[in-house]
């Protein structure tokens, strides 16, 4: 079971609606995945692998240096870029 | 659930706004006065979005305008601001906006099945042909009260 992580700077909208798309993902691919949700200011006590944020806020945490495989949602309502962004980051975390 | 948090005083249709910043406080004057948020809220979404960058600009046209519960989100809503013309709100890949959402979340779990079903109506042209085409905010309304039940059945 792979943790991920859905933060946006407020953690009550965006992170929210992007959460319910990638649950769909998951169920649609059957990957072995749990989400969670919350703001950017719980991000320290999170310990699974995988960010999926929007874009803007992914390029922030990169910068910040943050140490987790990011993934940056343009239309967080296209199951296909989901898809395609967060499978690349599973398939990173596996090969590792 | 949603069709609880909208209603037809929350709602404008054709609104104009010279730059986003005057479009996000035109899309929440109605909020501040039904006091289903305060003005604060307002003024600290537009802050966010200076401090931050337009990270609530979510799917091409849309802008899901929101803030932390904290900042001053008293009562669950949910307006609606269809701009005209579009707005750009400097998000290269979803601008312009047309469509403003506005929320207000007292807290992080009341409207889960809400934001549930806001992310099902945008997930369908008709839900944009009827935001374009609607004369007045009821047939909003009943467009998403046909659509949610119909879901729920």
């Amino acid at each position: 079971m792979v943790k991920a992580l859905v933060a946006c700077r407020a953690g009550v909208g965006s992170s929210l609606m992007l959460k319910i798309k990638l649950n769909q993902v998951i169920d649609e691919q059957h990957w072995d995945m749990e989400v969670e949700h919350s703001s950017l200011d719980e991000l320290e006590s999170f310990d699974g692998p995988i960010i999926v944020t929007l874009s803007d806020v992914a390029a922030d945490l990169k910068s910040e240096g943050v140490k987790k495989e990011i993934v940056g949602i343009t239309n967080i309502l296209d199951k296909n870029e989901i898809q395609t962004k967060v499978g690349a980051a599973l398939e990173k975390i596996g090969d590792q | 659930m949603i069709e609880k948090m909208m209603n037809p005083a929350l709602t404008q249709l054709k609104v104009t706004a010279k730059d986003w910043q005057e479009a996000v406080h035109l899309a929440g004057a109605p909020l501040v006065e039904a006091r289903a948020v305060s003005q604060h809220y307002v003024e600290e979404i537009i802050r966010s979005v200076e401090k931050y960058g337009p990270y609530f600009v979510i799917t091409p046209h849309v802008a899901l305008a929101h803030a932390p519960s904290d900042a001053g989100a008293h009562q669950l809503a949910m307006g609606i601001t269809t701009l005209e013309p579009a707005v750009a709100f400097n998000n290269p890949d979803n601008d312009p906006v047309k469509y403003i959402f506005t929320l207000s979340a007292p807290d992080s779990n009341s409207h889960l099945q809400a934001m549930q079903e806001l992310v099902e109506l945008l997930s369908e042209d008709a839900f944009y042909q009827t935001l374009d085409q609607a004369q007045s905010p009821d047939e909003i309304m009943q467009y998403v009260q046909a659509n949610v039940a119909a879901k729920k059945e």
